[in-house]
């Protein structure tokens, strides 16, 4: 039972970069990546020191929901624990409005970050509803309707029909006097699609939609995590194994001079800022990560689009296959192989009328540039130094949003996640209240 | 008692095949509790930079083996390679599928019971037993090590709380002597001793570890078997033991087989483990050259 124990403090410190944050030291020299400088790397990676967060209740009560839904595709049998898909539910005890919070690319709807959202929500009086992100292979398998996540759109219509479906099974006794969306970095696209959707079909009546660290244009975001792991890590696997050694390296020696007798979660907490120091082992870091994440959406799409990029359609790896080669072959494959060689043959087959421009622009915050220019119920949270915008993209927002966004000084991308200032600013835009000015 | 536990075996499995073919399963789960997190993580965040600023000053020699500088430092290339041995692959992964299931369908639930009906001080009491019962393990596998500081320590806490402590259910000595609970076992005495960690091994019910982990599990509760403290490790009362420790156990990790959602989190987590064990090799080799990472016979990962 004690190695379930190690699990449990793998998972947690894999899943996310060291959360909550290790002290604040002052940044390291490092190399600068041109995409964002020392400090919003470093939010990026360790998010928001603990001391900084927003006062949060003292209990939040959690309702899992696991549903199986009529449109599901068929499940490839190593995807045999993605049968339901997986919501959670927290209940005020009276009648409340409903925040919906959408996750971020590749995660589920239970992660660290959605759990300070969540408990902020809760303690000023929302019913909260969290839901994957539509690339988290949970809701690949589990909910969507063509099995190649990416597609902004078909995305946003496929949580919007799981989410009715969630909201038909909620708890009677829950009673909804609102509802609202948001969701961070993909998820706050994923969001304001969902609600542009929405004001077209008026099933869910959602009323207001907050967007945290959006992307503006999806496939411009993947192309600058793809230059980030290039410029971190090089195009092969000899860069990301020689990463991994320096941090086993850097980890091994601060244990030995630790002097512990078990490498627990304290101490990684603790390591962390002695890993992890560089720029470059910050841009390494976050651009693994993604290509992590990557790798099952990847994997996914290969498999329900039958494109034989790394799974051969006539030979799928069973139940007790190992996936260690098909994870090696993943780690090298750039979000741009997956658009060209299975998210653009697959959409450019099911959408005739396209063309592989129409599809990049498809992708775009533009496609609801109307809505988010002239709906008043559309805001936005992100900070100046997010790595996933540019300033041409930033500018675009602010000047689409007006007065409906706030941007932060710093914080990088979600770094700044529930800290006192974000979280009043959210609390005030789900309300009505916000004036703008920031 | 046969019969007995044979009809409840055969009614969880009829609810749970009911359950399966449900549109919606709901599962209550333990509140959270954000604002004790959140203070929590503040407190640590503290701890750690107070160890920092400690470990920036200059240190007077001191005794003991946490105290001898590190011979040579590990350097990059001492780092295993990305792949992990696991020649017993296929049966390992029956195993993780099965001990995936039956947590979902059992532990697990039965575990977010008892966090949720059973008050958190009596828990904390119903935890201290347990840690306590370890100790004796603890001093027999540091003086094994050779370790004799932490033998007495273990020696001294378990004394302490079986005493002051009303048979461990408080820990007095974290508490008042500043004495922390620092378990240790048979599998980190052979690690001592220069075994490497060997294949990696899914142990049923238990979980991932290595081949020589799950020697060190075997011989920790064969030692508790023999010493039978108390009368609680043998006879119809063992059972009720067991349980409630792997009960308490489990409710204590925060831990769900494939949350990630993803087909690689066996390879994820056989990654982990044996990095894990070997870097906790390399503390507890700290004065002597680092013993070679990989197992001599190490092929290709399957």
């Amino acid at each position: 039972m004690r190695l379930l124990a190690t699990c449990a403090l793998i998972a947690c410190c894999s899943s996310s970069f060291a959360e909550p944050a290790p002290p604040q030291l002052p940044p390291a020299p490092g190399l600068a990546t041109g995409l964002a400088d020392t400090a919003a790397l470093r939010a990026t990676v360790f998010g928001t020191p603990p001391q900084d967060i927003a006062p949060l209740p003292e209990s939040v009560p959690m309702l899992e929901m696991d549903l199986k839904l009529s449109w599901r595709r068929p499940v490839p049998q190593i995807f045999w624990f993605d049968k339901r898909l997986r919501v959670w539910f927290s209940a005020q005890k009276g009648p409340a409005p409903l925040a919906i919070i959408i996750s971020g690319t590749g995660s589920d709807a239970n992660t660290s970050k959605v759990s300070v959202l969540r408990a902020v929500l809760y303690g000023a009086g929302y019913h909260v509803l969290t839901m994957p992100s539509p690339t988290f292979p949970g809701f690949i398998v589990a909910a969507s309707s063509t099995g190649i996540a990416g597609d902004l759109m078909q995305d946003g219509h496929d949580l919007y029909a799981a989410m009715g479906e969630v909201i038909a099974h909620l708890p009677k006794k829950a009673q909804i006097t609102d509802v609202h969306i948001l969701g961070y970095s993909l998820g706050g696209a994923n969001a304001a699609i969902v609600k542009s959707i929405d004001d077209v079909e008026h099933k869910l009546h959602i009323h207001r939609a907050v967007m945290i660290n959006p992307p503006v244009s999806l496939f411009a975001t993947m192309g600058r995590l793809d230059k980030l792991y290039t410029v971190s890590l090089g195009n092969g696997d000899a860069g990301t194994e020689r990463f991994y050694q320096q941090l086993y390296a850097a980890l091994a020696n601060a244990y030995r001079a630790s002097g512990r007798v078990e490498l627990d979660e304290d101490f990684l907490l603790g390591a962390a800022a002695a890993v992890l120091k560089t720029d470059a082992q910050f841009s390494a870091a976050i651009a693994l990560s993604f290509r992590i994440a990557l790798s099952n959406v990847f994997l996914a799409g290969d498999m329900y689009s039958g494109a034989g990029v790394v799974i051969d359609p006539a030979h799928p790896p069973k139940l007790g296959d190992s996936m260690e080669e098909i994870a090696r072959i993943l780690r090298s494959k750039t979000f741009a192989e997956y658009f060209t060689s299975i998210f653009a043959p697959y959409y450019l087959k099911l959408r005739p009328h396209e063309t592989v421009d129409s599809l990049i622009a498809q992708n775009r915050l533009e496609i609801i540039g109307d809505r988010l220019r002239l709906g008043s119920d559309y805001y936005c949270l992100t900070n100046s130094d997010d790595l996933i915008l540019d300033r041409a993209e930033l500018a675009w927002l602010e000047k689409t949003l007006a007065t409906r966004i706030a941007v932060y000084d710093h914080g990088g991308h979600l770094g700044n996640l529930g800290d006192r200032q974000q979280a009043a600013d959210l609390l005030a835009m789900l309300d009505g209240r916000w004036q703008g000015g920031r | 008692m046969r019969r007995s536990v044979r009809t409840a075996c055969a009614l969880a499995a009829l609810a749970l095949a009911g359950c399966a073919a449900r549109e919606v399963q709901f599962h209550r789960w333990p509140a959270e509790t954000p604002a004790a997190n959140n203070k929590a993580d503040i407190a640590r965040v503290q701890g750690v930079q107070a160890a920092a600023a400690a470990a920036a000053r200059p240190v007077p020699p001191q005794t003991g083996s946490a105290a001898e500088p590190p011979s040579q430092p590990v350097e990059p290339d001492d780092a295993p390679s990305l792949q992990t041995y696991d020649p017993w692959a296929r049966l390992n992964r029956f195993t993780y599928r099965f001990n995936a299931r039956f947590d979902e369908a059992i532990f697990l639930p039965v575990a977010n019971g008892y966090r949720r009906l059973v008050p958190s001080p009596l828990r904390a009491g119903v935890h201290n037993f347990f840690a306590n019962l370890t100790e004796v393990d603890s001093v027999i596998n540091y003086t094994l090590q050779g370790r004799l500081h932490r033998s007495v320590r273990s020696l001294g806490r378990f004394v302490i709380n079986t005493t002051l402590g009303i048979g461990g259910l408080i820990d007095v000595a974290a508490k008042l002597v500043q004495l922390p609970y620092e378990p240790t076992g048979f599998g980190t005495t052979l690690a001592e001793w220069g075994m490497h960690p060997g294949p990696y091994l899914v142990i049923p019910l238990s979980g991932p570890s290595t081949f020589r982990e799950g020697v060190g599990l075997a011989v920790d509760y064969a030692t508790l078997y023999e010493i039978n403290l108390a009368d609680l490790y043998r006879g119809d009362q063992s059972w009720g033991l067991g349980v409630a420790n792997a009960v308490d156990e489990r409710a204590n990790i925060d831990f769900r087989y494939y949350s990630t959602g993803s087909p690689f989190e066996y390879e994820t987590i056989r990654f982990l483990i044996v990095r894990k064990q070997l870097i906790e090799d390399a503390g507890l080799h700290r004065a002597k050259p680092l013993p070679k990472p990989n197992h001599p016979e190490e092929p290709a990962g399957k």
